[in-house]
Parts: C-alpha cells; sequence; structure tokens
C-alpha cells in the first residue's frame, strides 16, 4: 500500500469494538434479568406439570387466536392494538383493585364504621357546598369557624350515633350508598358533558341499580357481597365505560375490541374443553389458596399463603399516600410557587435531591428514632411503619411534583394573571389542574417503590409472623417483609422454589400495575 | 343532578322513589354491632428467642384456629432472647417475651424501672444441638459422630481461635474450621457459653452469627469444614441436611434426642424453655387465655415435640406454672 492509499482512511476498528462492548453490556444486563424472572415464573406457575392437551387445548384456543387477532389489529393501525390491549388490561388491573379493596372490607374495617365515617365527613362537605352556593356574602373567618365547628361536632357524634342505629344498610347495600352513589354522580356528569342528558341518567342510573344487582348476585352465588359490588363499582363500571367510548366516539378502533374479546372468549373455550376432556392444568403455586391463606409457617407450603402481606401492603400504602401526597405535593407548590429564590430554597433544593437517594435504612432508623424512641409509640405498627414509609417516598413526591409543576408554562400563567386573577387563583385554575396528570404518574412511581421496601419494616421492628392489621396500633406486616420471612427464618428448600416464587410473582405483578397505571396516565395525558 | 329544569315526570319520579325505596328496604338488617358476638379478640405482640420462635408459632397457630379464637391477632418477632428484652419487652412494646435462658439481673432491673413485671413460664426443654457436615467423618463412625465437651470448647472458645481442625485434634484434618452460630443477642449464645466455655473463657466473635437458625443449617449443610450450634426443632426440621454429633460429658457419647434431653441424660446441654409475659398485659382475657392456652399445652406431644421437636413439660411442670400464671393474673387484677 502506498502512502497516498492511507490518507484520509480511518480505521473503523474502534468504533465496531465499541459498539460490539456496548451490546455485549445491554444483553448481559437483559438476559439475567429475564432468565431469572423465566426461572422465577416457572417455579411460581409450574407450566411443566399441566397435561400436554391442556397446553394443546389452551394453545388452539387462546394463544393463537390472541396472537393472530393482535397482528391482524397492529396490521390495521397501532391505534387498534392499543384500544384492544387497554381493553384487556384495564378489567384486568381493575379486578386486582376491587379484590384489594373487598379484602379490606371483609377484614378490615367493618361496613358499618365506614358508613358511620363517610356520614360524618358527608356532613361538613354538604355544609360547604351549601355556603358556597348561598348568594348572602358571608365573611371568610365565619365562614371557616362555621365549617371547622360542623366537621368537629359531626367527626364526634355522627359515628357512634350510625353505629348505635337499630336497623342498618346490609354490607353491599353500604357500599351502593357510599361509593356507587358518588362514583354515579361523578361518572353520570362526566358521560351528560360529553353525550348529552340521556346518557349521563342512563350511566348513573346503571351504576347504582348494576351494583346493587351484583351485591345480590355476589350473596346468592357465593362469591359474597362485597366482592361483587367492590368488582363491579371498580372494574365492571371503567370497563364498560371505556366500551362505551370506544364503541360511539372512535368507530375506525372499534375493530381493536375484538381482542379482549379473543382472550376472554379463548380463555373461556379453553377451560370448558380441558374441564370436558380432562385435561389436568399446571399445579400452579399462585392458586386461589395461596392468596387467600393467612398461613405463614408449616411444614406443607401447600398450605401456607400471603394474604396477610397482601392486605398489610394494602394498608401501608393507603397509610403512606395519605400521609406523604398532601405533604410532598404541598410542598413542591410552595417551592415552585412561592417561594422566594433565595441561598435558603436553594440549600433546600439540594437537599431534596439529596434525601431522594438516601438508602432505605437510614430512613427505617430515622422512623424508629423519631417515632418510636422518642414518639413513644409501639414498634411495627400500622401507623409507625405507614409513617415511615412516608418519610421514604417523601422527597421522591416533592421531586415529581415540582418537575409537573414546572412542565406548565409560563405563559399559562402569565395569562391568567393578565386576566387579574390572584396567585391563588393561578395556582387552583391553571397551575395544578395542568400538573394534576404529572403529579399523579410521579406519585404512583414513588409509591411503587415504597411497596417494595423490606429494610424500614424490619428497622421499625415489624414482626415475622404477622396477622391482618384491625387498627392503626396493630403491628403490620407486608409482601416484601413475607418473602424475606419466607426466605431466612423459615428458610428451607421446600419454601425456595414454591411458595418464595409465588409471592415474588404477586409482589411484580402488584407492583406493575401500579406502574402500568402511572405509565397509561403519562402517555394519555402527553398525547394532549 | 336532580335540579328542577330535569323535566322527570310525576309518574317516573314516583316510581322511581318506589324502587329506591324497595331496594333500600332488601338492604337492610338488623344491627349486630361492629364487634363479633363471641369470643376474644386483640392483638398478642410476642418478641424473643429464636429457637422458642417455633414452638410459638405453633401455639399461634392452634390458638388462633376457626374454631378457636380467629380474632385474636398474634404477631411474633425473632429477636433473640437478649435483643427481645432489651429493645422490646422491657420497654413496653410487647405482651411476651420468649428466652431460651432465664431472665438476667441487668434485663430484670431495666423491665422494672420502665414498670414492666414479668412473669416466668416455661413452656419446653430443648436439647441446644451441634451439628456438623453430613460427610465430616473424623468424628466417628456413621451414627456414632461424638465430640468432648473440652474439644467443643476449644472449638469456640476466644482464647484458643483454633483455625483448623488439626488445631484442636492432630487426628482431625488440616482444614480450616468454618463456624456458624446465634448472635451474642441470643439464648442460645448465652446457654452454649455458660455450658461449654464456662463464665470465665470468652466466645470468639470471628464466626458467621446470624438470629435465623436456619441460616446456620444452610451454612453447615454447605460447607465440608463447617460447625455451628443451635436450638433442636431446627434440626428436628433437617435431620438429613446436617448431622447432630453427640456430647461426651465424660460419661460416654450422648445423642441430642428427645429421649435424651427429657430424661437429663443429653448433659449439659439440655435447657429449660421460657415465655415471659407481662404481667400488666395478662389484665387483658385475650392475652391471658393465651398465655393458659400455651401452658395447657406444653404437655401436648403432638404439637410440642412431633411438629415443633421440643421435650414437653411433665404435668407437674405443667401446674406448678399454672399456678405462678393464675397468681399474677389475680395479683394484677387486684
Amino acid at each position: 500500500m502506498s502512502d497516498t492509499d492511507e490518507f484520509g482512511r480511518v480505521s473503523r476498528r474502534v468504533g465496531q469494538l465499541f459498539r460490539g462492548v456496548l451490546l455485549a453490556s445491554t444483553l448481559a444486563g437483559i438476559l439475567t434479568l429475564a432468565v431469572l424472572l423465566v426461572y422465577v415464573a416457572n417455579d411460581a406457575f409450574r407450566p411443566l406439570t399441566a397435561d400436554p392437551g391442556w397446553h394443546l387445548t389452551f394453545l388452539l384456543t387462546f394463544v393463537l387466536p390472541t396472537l393472530g387477532v393482535g397482528w391482524w389489529s397492529y396490521q390495521r393501525s397501532y391505534g387498534t392494538l392499543t384500544t384492544g390491549l387497554l381493553g384487556i388490561m384495564l378489567p384486568t388491573i381493575a379486578a386486582l383493585y376491587a379484590g384489594g379493596l373487598a379484602a379490606l372490607f371483609i377484614d378490615v374495617i367493618p361496613t358499618l364504621v365506614w358508613l358511620s365515617f363517610v356520614v360524618a365527613f358527608a356532613i361538613p362537605v354538604g355544609v360547604v357546598v351549601a355556603l358556597d352556593r348561598t348568594e348572602r356574602d358571608i365573611p371568610f373567618l365565619a365562614e371557616i369557624t362555621a365549617v371547622l365547628a360542623v366537621t368537629a361536632g359531626s367527626l364526634l357524634f355522627v359515628p357512634d350515633l350510625v353505629q348505635g342505629l337499630p336497623t342498618v344498610p346490609a354490607d353491599w347495600m353500604v357500599l351502593v350508598l357510599t361509593i356507587g352513589i358518588p362514583e354515579a354522580l361523578l361518572l353520570g356528569r362526566w358521560t351528560r358533558g360529553r353525550w348529552g342528558r340521556r346518557a349521563g341518567l342512563t350511566t348513573g342510573a346503571g351504576i347504582v341499580v348494576g351494583s346493587a344487582v351484583a351485591g345480590v348476585l355476589g350473596t346468592v352465588t357465593g362469591v359474597g357481597a362485597i366482592p361483587g359490588v367492590a368488582l363491579a363499582l371498580f372494574a365492571g363500571v371503567p370497563t364498560a365505560l371505556y366500551l362505551s367510548v370506544v364503541a360511539i366516539e372512535r368507530p375506525e378502533r372499534r375493530a381493536g375490541l375484538l381482542l379482549p374479546a379473543v382472550i376472554v372468549g379463548g380463555a373461556l373455550v379453553g377451560e370448558l374443553f380441558v374441564g370436558a376432556l380432562g385435561f389436568a392444568g399446571p399445579e400452579s403455586w399462585v392458586d386461589w389458596g395461596f392468596l387467600t391463606s393467612t398461613v405463614q409457617r408449616g411444614a406443607d407450603p401447600g398450605a401456607v399463603g400471603i394474604y396477610s402481606g397482601i392486605v398489610g401492603t394494602i394498608l401501608l400504602m393507603f397509610t403512606v399516600a395519605a400521609i406523604a401526597i398532601p405533604a410532598g405535593v404541598g410542598a413542591a407548590v410552595y417551592l415552585e410557587e412561592y417561594a422566594p429564590d433565595t441561598t435558603v430554597t436553594r440549600i433546600i433544593d439540594v437537599n431534596i435531591s439529596n434525601l431522594a437517594g438516601v438508602p432505605s435504612v437510614v430512613y427505617g432508623l430515622l422512623g424508629l428514632g423519631l417515632f418510636v424512641r422518642y414518639g413513644g409509640a409501639q414498634t411495627g405498627t400500622l401507623l409507625v411503619g405507614g409513617a415511615t414509609l412516608a418519610l421514604l417516598v417523601f422527597p421522591i413526591v416533592i421531586i415529581s411534583a415540582r418537575e409537573a409543576i414546572r412542565a406548565v408554562p409560563d405563559s399559562a400563567r402569565q395569562a391568567s394573571y393578565g386576566m387579574g386573577a390572584t396567585r391563588w387563583q393561578t395556582v387552583k385554575n391553571v397551575v395544578l389542574p395542568r400538573a394534576f396528570p404529572g403529579i399523579l404518574t410521579g406519585t404512583i412511581l414513588a409509591l411503587s417503590r415504597a411497596i417494595g421496601e423490606t429494610a424500614p419494616l424490619l428497622v421499625i421492628g415489624a414482626a415475622q409472623v404477622f396477622g391482618v392489621p384491625d387498627s392503626w396500633n396493630s403491628t403490620v406486616g407486608a409482601m416484601p417483609l413475607q418473602l424475606y420471612v419466607w426466605a431466612s427464618t423459615y428458610a428451607s428448600p421446600a419454601f425456595y422454589t414454591t411458595v418464595l416464587a409465588a409471592g415474588i410473582v404477586v409482589l411484580l405483578t402488584a407492583m406493575l400495575s401500579m406502574n402500568s397505571i402511572a405509565i397509561y396516565v403519562r402517555n394519555h395525558y402527553e398525547q394532549r | 343532578m336532580a335540579k328542577k329544569t330535569n323535566g322527570v315526570s310525576r309518574r317516573s319520579f314516583m316510581a322511581g322513589v318506589a324502587t329506591t325505596g324497595a331496594v333500600a328496604a332488601a338492604g337492610c338488617t338488623s344491627n349486630t354491632g361492629t364487634e363479633t358476638a363471641s369470643g376474644l379478640s386483640g392483638n398478642i405482640d410476642i418478641s424473643g428467642s429464636s429457637t422458642v420462635f417455633p414452638l410459638a408459632v405453633a401455639m399461634r397457630g392452634e390458638f388462633t384456629a376457626e374454631e378457636m379464637h380467629p380474632n385474636v391477632d398474634i404477631s411474633i418477632n425473632s429477636t433473640g432472647s437478649g435483643g427481645g428484652f432489651t429493645n422490646y419487652f422491657c420497654t413496653g412494646d410487647t405482651d411476651f417475651n420468649n428466652a431460651s435462658r432465664p431472665i438476667s439481673e441487668t434485663e430484670q432491673e431495666q423491665c422494672t424501672n420502665n414498670d414492666v413485671t414479668p412473669v416466668e413460664l416455661k413452656v419446653a426443654t430443648d436439647a441446644l444441638t451441634v451439628v456438623v457436615n453430613n460427610d465430616a467423618s473424623w468424628f466417628g463412625e456413621d451414627g456414632e459422630e461424638c465430640i468432648t465437651v473440652e474439644d467443643l470448647a476449644e472449638v469456640w472458645a476466644a482464647d484458643s481461635k483454633p483455625t483448623t481442625w488439626s488445631d484442636v485434634n492432630s487426628d482431625w484434618p488440616d482444614e480450616e474450621i468454618q463456624l456458624y452460630g446465634p448472635t451474642d443477642a441470643s439464648g442460645t449464645f448465652d446457654y452454649f457459653h455458660e455450658e461449654i466455655l464456662g463464665e470465665e473463657t470468652g466466645h470468639r466473635t470471628d464466626y458467621q452469627s446470624t438470629e435465623q437458625d436456619n441460616q446456620i443449617i444452610n451454612g453447615v449443610a454447605n460447607s465440608e469444614y463447617a460447625i455451628g450450634y443451635m436450638g433442636f426443632a431446627y434440626y428436628s426440621e433437617n435431620t438429613d441436611r446436617v448431622t447432630a454429633l453427640g456430647i461426651d460429658n465424660g460419661d460416654g457419647c450422648v445423642k441430642p434426642t428427645l429421649e435424651t434431653a427429657s430424661s437429663g441424660e443429653y448433659q449439659p446441654l439440655s435447657r429449660p424453655l421460657f415465655t415471659y409475659p407481662a404481667r400488666s398485659a395478662l389484665a387483658e382475657d385475650h392475652v391471658a387465655e393465651f398465655a393458659r392456652f400455651w401452658l395447657e399445652n406444653s404437655t401436648n406431644k403432638a404439637i410440642v415435640a412431633d411438629e415443633v421437636g421440643y421435650v414437653p413439660n411433665t404435668e407437674a411442670e405443667r401446674d406448678e406454672n399454672l399456678d405462678r400464671l393464675d397468681s399474677a393474673i389475680e395479683a394484677e387484677s387486684e
């Protein structure tokens, strides 16, 4: 080779090597995770224990039609496919939440107590609405005094009064009254605004009557009245509403609904066939018994279940949300909209960002020191656990809420000020509504971090064998804690490949269902 | 939605009211109160020894069974005897503390300072078990594996600190000893220290210590040159994975079994197990009932021996402890 040939040539070897290394590192990470998840799923579901006929039946009735229809929808348009996927995801995830809520009403909050507190809170809300509607000009101070007095009085006397009534509504009736009617009013209004008065009335009446019927059906069929109503209100209604929206407003995507129909239909037909032909299904560890058993230790992994952990996790999440969301969003609004840009606020900024990365065990110790040792609370209770996890997610909520608020364009604020709005009116009417989806997304992601935490719960002294909490002051457990205990305290090979794997699947399902909501909310509002 | 402009006809309004009324009437029941009609309810929090832990879990299972007291919620935390007394029980956080040794004077003092009065109840007898790997051949014939108290003391003593087995006995292999044992918050640690090493000799600290006894089993099962000790119950769940050493106290080799522990032959490592309810907690019916239930079933061979793996109380022991419990409950209710 002569010198002239070399001129202007650059070796690409380094570049190709670099690319290869990047590819290898990507594959290494993804493959390891994939292998691990497949391994766990195999232990949990044990697909190989099923009859080959079972696999064949479901391949023919379920897998192939689903893939075929999925491919067909994708060919029609991407929107058709997503409509179909949402059509099956929505009822599935909604049913998970309905189940969790039903568990709360069955085991933790007696429906009568729930009703009494709903009534007690409804009274002050009614007073506020009435005061808001009156034509008369009431001084602000008088108004707030009246509202506070009514609230205090109502909370003091109404719950006892309601709980002491000689005749009370049945369980399902309470849920229809306290959740069904507000849901009917809200969604009725929404559909009225979209499709007119008749649609609004139909929706409202449909929700109330439908959930009542579900309650009666639940009692008759043995599913139980509470699960029946909860499923109708939290899974049935959203699904029906979604189907209506697609059918009425998106005619070009209607074909996408074939996918959920094929999935549900295929599963039912497959079930029918394997039942008729006598093919045994897989002996999965994730079954109804595992989800509903409160037994946590024993020689027989088949009797063991994760129910206490599930209910504990749900209660902890409610507690965390109740503490961290108002405080975190409040702090975010203050820091973004009100706080002056001074050295102090900048120091606070930096510290909040750092706090989000502090290891969770440190928050556990903080909770132990603050609530248990200093505050005198009992170790390992629902309140202490919830408050400690709330501390953990607090900085994350602030940061994500601030980002959502910052994403509201300044022009919107300026326009609001230009119309003569005050800062409070601007925040209330312009900033918060536009930032809401972002805040919601960030908050759900923060909660889904809290759902997997074990270390803080261990540090605050959560028990290793626990039941279903029945008050703020009873000891609580959670799913990740249950997994830890199965893996260490009761460690035996009989548990590793059985209930431990099943528990991992349940925990991951709960976490992914939360994340999927966050992702959906984000995508849905980004498109606008 | 019920605005005046709705224009609902009188007939449909009446029909609506009638339907609503009918449904509401159908959905009403008489108020039976929010408390369940019968049976005890409430929380019981238990901390303490990992040795007693499986026994407590078994008693919890029996006590909260559907036909017994399903509304009593029992939480159990395995914290070690000392860890439980210091951090949970004597601070007033838990109702019971399990212990694999009697309460110490300092712990008693801490409890008294916090107005907690522990009531000592003996619930079973344990054979503290020394385990080695199934492949360890130098302790004797298969089924006859044995170690003398002196050798055992030398392995675990802080002053000798042998690194290889041949340091203890020149006939043994020149391989590094892997040590697994409970933490110093554990009653098992305290008992082993006192009985094998004695007051003056320190327990060595360079070993894998854990409050989860199953991890001791796992460690020993996975390493040929390992030795560890823990409560008999954990061994009895894993008899095929590790080998229990017989202990030679000068009078020949005695294997840890429920029989040798109850007859007192297995010396010096058979020991009493306790639970300590707080006297003030016994004022609550469900706590007192659970304590009584536990003692009444401490002679139950099916639970204590077969299910968990400890030596049940004799009937005389049970009655003596029940008397102590009853007088504590009486003292509290006065």
